[in-house]
């Protein structure tokens, strides 16, 4: 069965065509039917291939392929790959306790209300800063890293439930402990001394 | 809409060329899993497509109801 991109491009090609085709033959708007089909070749067809390209777009945003496009990223890529089982994300990603194609997001993302419109805005800004702005260095979180986005996966896990988490939970549900700078699970991305990490290959 | 002979009128036939410029940009755009492809098809497929819906319905307003082709000959 054809994917929703496949399905995206059949339409956009019927509806380069149809404007095409009218353009050449404008006589075939004189009648009912062909007023119908140029309001659907000049209004109804280009929005909704409009709004379902801006979904594939936002949907292809999430992909691990599309945050290490930049340059900046690539030692935040690599980190994946760290064959230290301290390194977080790396253990996330290498036993796809993640989704590897949407590694980035996964943990990145705010699992709020309105979480999703607030990331892709703060991915404008990524953007902006990259081609037009200076992005910061070493590049950092707007915000401390939220438990938040931890718990989202972890609590009521079997795994998470044992006697140090349980003591914890109130602290760590409230923030005041980081899970990720408390010196239980602070070894992350450390992408500055990336290089001198041996790099774990997956097998083919 | 309004035809002329064979031809859409002027308004149309830009807001149908910009409307394809767009869609063009849309589909080359989706080849790409980029940053810059998503510029691209945020800004300029949405600047052509937008202008050409906009170009469409506001020649539609204008126009009101389309003449008939034979009006539209007989121009």
């Amino acid at each position: 069965m054809p994917g929703p991109t496949a399905i995206l491009f059949v339409l956009l090609s019927t509806t380069i065509i149809l404007l095409v085709v009218l353009l050449a033959r404008g006589s075939l708007t004189a009648t009912p039917a062909g007023k119908i089909l140029a309001f659907l070749a000049f209004f109804a067809l280009p929005m909704l291939c409009g709004f379902w390209g801006l979904n594939e777009h936002l949907e292809r945003s999430k992909q691990t392929a599309f945050c290490l496009s930049c340059h900046i990223m690539e030692p935040y890529g690599r980190s994946l790959y760290a064959d230290d089982p301290m390194y977080i994300p790396a253990a996330h990603f290498q036993n796809h306790r993640i989704p590897a194609e949407e590694a980035c997001y996964t943990c990145h993302t705010d699992y709020a209300m309105y979480g999703t419109i607030r990331v892709k805005l703060h991915g404008l800004r990524h953007i902006y800063m990259q081609y037009f702005g200076t992005p910061m260095d070493p590049i950092h979180l707007y915000d401390p890293y939220n438990n938040r986005e931890c718990l989202h996966c972890h609590a009521g896990a079997r795994s998470f439930e044992n006697a140090t988490h349980m003591a914890l939970l109130d602290q760590i549900k409230a923030n005041q402990l980081s899970c990720a700078s408390s010196g239980c699970h602070d070894t992350i991305h450390n992408a500055g001394s990336i290089n001198k990490v041996k790099i774990w290959r997956a097998q083919e | 809409m309004s035809a002329v002979g064979s031809k859409l009128s002027m308004p149309f036939q830009l807001s149908g060329i910009l409307l394809v410029i767009g869609l063009c940009i849309e589909a080359i755009s989706l080849f790409w899993i980029h940053p810059l492809a998503f510029l691209a098809f945020f800004v300029l497929g949405g600047l052509f497509l937008g202008a050409g819906v906009l170009l469409y319905l506001s020649s539609i307003i204008i126009h009101g109801s389309p003449p008939h082709s034979d009006d539209s000959n007989s121009n």
